[in-house]
């Protein structure tokens, strides 16, 4: 019989662990309370012991990966028979209504209809009782006090007003409060997806970096020309050491040489000390889209590495995203992130910083575009960067002095070649 | 009479009571001479017990079957010991790593578990974290999780039972080292002193209050010296030889049955295992340290070592005994966590003596509406 072992709860009220080592895998047998699995929560990491002797039919939550609370890890097969008990549901059935009788004592309230459930009503507890005393539902009243609260005139008022017994209150006069998708969409007109899982990080994330940053974004147009130009010449070289050359790596040495010049970039707000740490060393991230979603790698130590070798590390950092191989050093720990839609990467772009770095660049398409140079009207390679910067903690003049100086180290890559280790 | 006992006040605080050394060696053959053998057994067994209940409990804390958990793994040696010293008139005011002292005293399991599982069998229905066990037939009063809060309690206990002339009673008051740093543990040995009430306070000095080394902890040679300035006799004790924690004990209970006052006594042990369930110790400690004290300085292993060499033990019964109390345990555990957890009625009893209209209608409110149960409840 299929077991279901949830994630459970291993700290005081944590809400999710991250999976660091499965010591097995799907088809391996294991004894009860073998090791199987490690997990690290904000307060510890820890072996999780089987709860069951069998098979492990499927792991549900990958290394690296985040299960919340109360989600199926892995199924075990223990090999019962299912008959003797109706297999556990795949996702804990939500509802239990529990009937409980009404207490004994003083029997003078009457339970009348508690399932017009309603969204929570302020009141005070003399309010509370007034509204008993006359038989007023709390729920059906228009509250006029502060913060949406029922005050004893309002319910004297509802009361003098000839408002019904409650037990004729068989519709929650309150319901318009929680949104009920049910009354107004048809059956099969929308699609209810659980927020989890890779999504709810970066739901969260997200949020955080847009709720916390002052976001300001500026955006410069990069003649390419001359890079199309050298990447052209160096292709068969990067093909005889096995590298698939794109424009990115000569983007991330741009970077890190404006970087150096601009250490306001490469840095991060720590906010418990509230202190500015500029990071004397350039791990650069590359956000792009992965099989879950967007997956922000981060090619190290980009100042030290030469085009062939970012190169290849790009391409590795993507296969390891894909195959779900990555590590946490693959995907933590960037000082400044690099966006790239690759050919899709449109005009511009308002992106979002990869919080708590300052800055972010989006990097567009490259294409074909008249521009005027020496007053005539030329065909050139034309690409724009978007960059983000954190208003909070560097300037619109740091950000677009910066991108000024990737600018023209793309533009001319002569220049680039004489600042590289 | 141990020569320990003669020594003065500060000697006795500074010094370090052994009656069995690291490798099982009896210090002072003579010492031991008198030692029941009924008792060595019962204390052997009580603190194989205390570690084979921990296993299991980590191991359903692990698997989201219970919520806490926080072990006395490496340091049965001082609960047994002190458990032992104790008669069943006397009442025991623990902290958090005391269950073993309720056990040993006849707490059952089954009890012990439904505390745990927080289930309708629960004496206490579910309102308390784990670890929380109370045993009012044994005269174990439950652990108060603010520390240090216990020790007052403690010796007004043994004030009261002075006050009302119950001569042959003592209450045990047990704390961590990280207790001596409170308020609450100055006022209690102060109290203690003046009354000469039937106490022992205890601590169990595990050298860890969760994050915090016995070095910051405090800047006296001993913890047992504090006692010395409210004008307490102060023993110190090796927390790891069972033999020695009930000599010292047993020494502090008949001193207090005979009226003459209270002791206080620190037993040096260490806290092998993480503070709890929800701790990671690795983060900030030298687990080679702890290494040390799992391996060579093992109460268990050391009483195993000496009654084996005393011929009270035979080689292997240790396996047995454990794989016989883990049978128990497992069985325990099957039977509570069967069990059902409190009738939502009893959220609103034990405050007034009849609930009032609101606490009902805040019940037929929760009992309408839509409950999710933890996963594990399926």
């Amino acid at each position: 019989m299929a077991f279901n072992f949830y994630m459970p709860d291993i700290g005081e009220g944590v809400v999710e662990g991250e999976i660091v080592a499965w010591k097995v895998k799907e088809g391996d047998r294991v004894t009860l309370d073998q090791p199987i699995v490690e997990v690290m929560t904000d307060k510890a990491t820890v072996e999780l012991p089987s709860p069951r002797a069998g098979t492990i039919v499927q792991i549900n939550y990958r290394d690296g990966q985040i299960c919340p609370v109360g989600q199926v890890l892995v199924v075990i097969d223990d090999g019962a028979a299912a008959s003797s008990k109706p297999e556990a549901p795949a996702t804990p059935p939500a509802l239990h209504a529990v009937p409980v009788a009404p207490g004994s004592g003083a029997g003078a309230i009457q339970i009348v209809d508690t399932t017009a459930s309603r969204a929570r009503v302020l009141a005070t507890p003399a309010t509370r009782r007034l509204a008993r005393q006359l038989g007023v539902e709390l729920g059906d009243i228009e509250p006029t006090g502060k913060h949406g609260r029922v005050t004893t005139d309002d319910v004297r008022g509802h009361r003098a007003n000839g408002a019904a017994a409650p037990a004729a209150s068989a519709t929650p006069a309150r319901a318009a409060a929680t949104y009920a998708p049910s009354a107004i969409a048809k059956a099969g007109d929308e699609e209810r997806i659980p927020l989890r899982g890779v999504r709810k990080k970066i739901a969260e994330s997200m949020a955080r970096a847009v709720h916390t940053a002052a976001h300001f974004t500026y955006v410069e147009e990069v003649d390419m020309t001359e890079l199309v130009a050298v990447r052209e010449r160096a292709k068969p070289r990067a093909a005889e050491r096995g590298v698939k050359l794109n424009y990115l790596p000569f983007i991330v040495k741009a970077v890190v040489s404006g970087l150096k010049k601009w250490p306001q970039l490469n840095a991060s707000l720590d906010e418990t000390t509230q202190e500015i740490v500029r990071k004397k060393y350039y791990h650069i991230g590359i956000a792009a889209q992965g099989p879950h979603g967007l997956a922000v790698s981060v090619v190290r130590e980009a100042d030290r590495r030469s085009i062939f070798d970012i190169s290849r590390e790009i391409d590795r950092l993507g296969e390891a995203v894909k195959a779900g191989t990555a590590t946490r050093d693959d995907l933590t720990g960037g000082t400044f992130t690099i966006s790239s839609l690759g050919k899709l990467g449109g005009v511009l772009a308002t992106p979002i910083i990869n919080f708590p770095e300052v800055a972010i660049i989006g990097v567009h398409k490259i294409e074909e575009r008249p521009a005027v140079r020496g007053g005539q009207i030329v065909a050139r390679h034309l690409m724009n960067l978007s960059i983000s910067i954190d208003h909070r903690l560097a300037d619109g003049w740091d950000g677009a002095m910066f991108l000024q100086d990737v600018k023209a180290l793309l533009e001319d890559p002569t220049t680039m070649f004489m600042e590289m280790v | 009479m141990e020569a320990y006992f003669e020594l003065d006040d500060e000697a006795k605080a500074r010094g370090l009571f052994q009656l069995v050394r690291e490798d099982g060696t009896a210090v002072d053959e003579a010492a031991l001479s008198g030692l029941d053998r009924t008792l060595a057994r019962r204390l052997f067994e009580g603190m194989v017990r205390i570690r084979v209940t921990d296993a299991r409990m980590m191991a359903l804390q692990r698997q989201g079957r219970i919520g806490f958990y926080g072990e006395a793994t490496g340091q049965e040696a001082a609960v047994v010991g002190s458990a032992a010293a104790s008669e069943p008139q006397d009442w025991i005011v623990p902290a958090l790593r005391e269950a073993g002292v309720g056990l040993f005293r006849g707490m059952t399991l089954d009890s012990y578990l439904a505390q745990i599982f927080g289930n309708a069998e629960d004496s206490t229905k579910g309102r308390q974290l784990p670890c929380h066990p109370c045993d009012r037939a044994h005269h174990y009063v439950v652990m108060s999780s603010c520390v240090s809060t216990q020790i007052p309690h403690a010796v007004g206990i043994a004030m009261a039972m002075k006050i009302a002339g119950d001569r042959d009673k003592v209450c045990f008051g047990f704390m961590g080292d990280g207790g001596t740093s409170e308020g609450d543990f100055h006022v209690a040995l102060n109290f203690a002193g003046v009354s000469k009430a039937p106490c022992i306070l205890i601590c169990q000095n595990n050298q860890w209050a969760i994050s915090t080394p016995g070095t910051v902890q405090t800047a006296a040679a001993s913890i047992a010296l504090k006692g010395i300035g409210y004008g307490l006799e102060a023993l110190r004790a090796d927390g790891n030889d069972v033999l020695a924690v009930h000599r010292v004990v047993k020494y502090a209970a008949d001193k207090a049955r005979r009226g003459d006052g209270a002791t206080f006594v620190e037993l040096v042990t260490y806290r092998v295992s993480a503070h709890s369930s929800s701790d990671d110790p690795s983060r900030y400690r030298d687990e080679a340290v702890t290494e040390l004290w799992k391996d060579k300085r093992d109460p268990i292993r050391r009483l195993e070592t000496y009654l084996v060499g005393r011929g009270w033990l035979a080689a292997g019964e240790r396996e047995a005994l454990a794989h016989q109390m883990e049978a128990e345990v497992r069985d325990a555990i099957a039977r509570q966590e069967a069990i059902a957890p409190p009738a939502l009625e009893t959220l609103i009893e034990d405050v007034y003596e009849e609930p009032t209209w609101l606490q009902r209608e805040q019940l037929a409110e929760l009992a309408a509406a839509p409950r999710t149960r933890a996963p594990h409840q399926h």
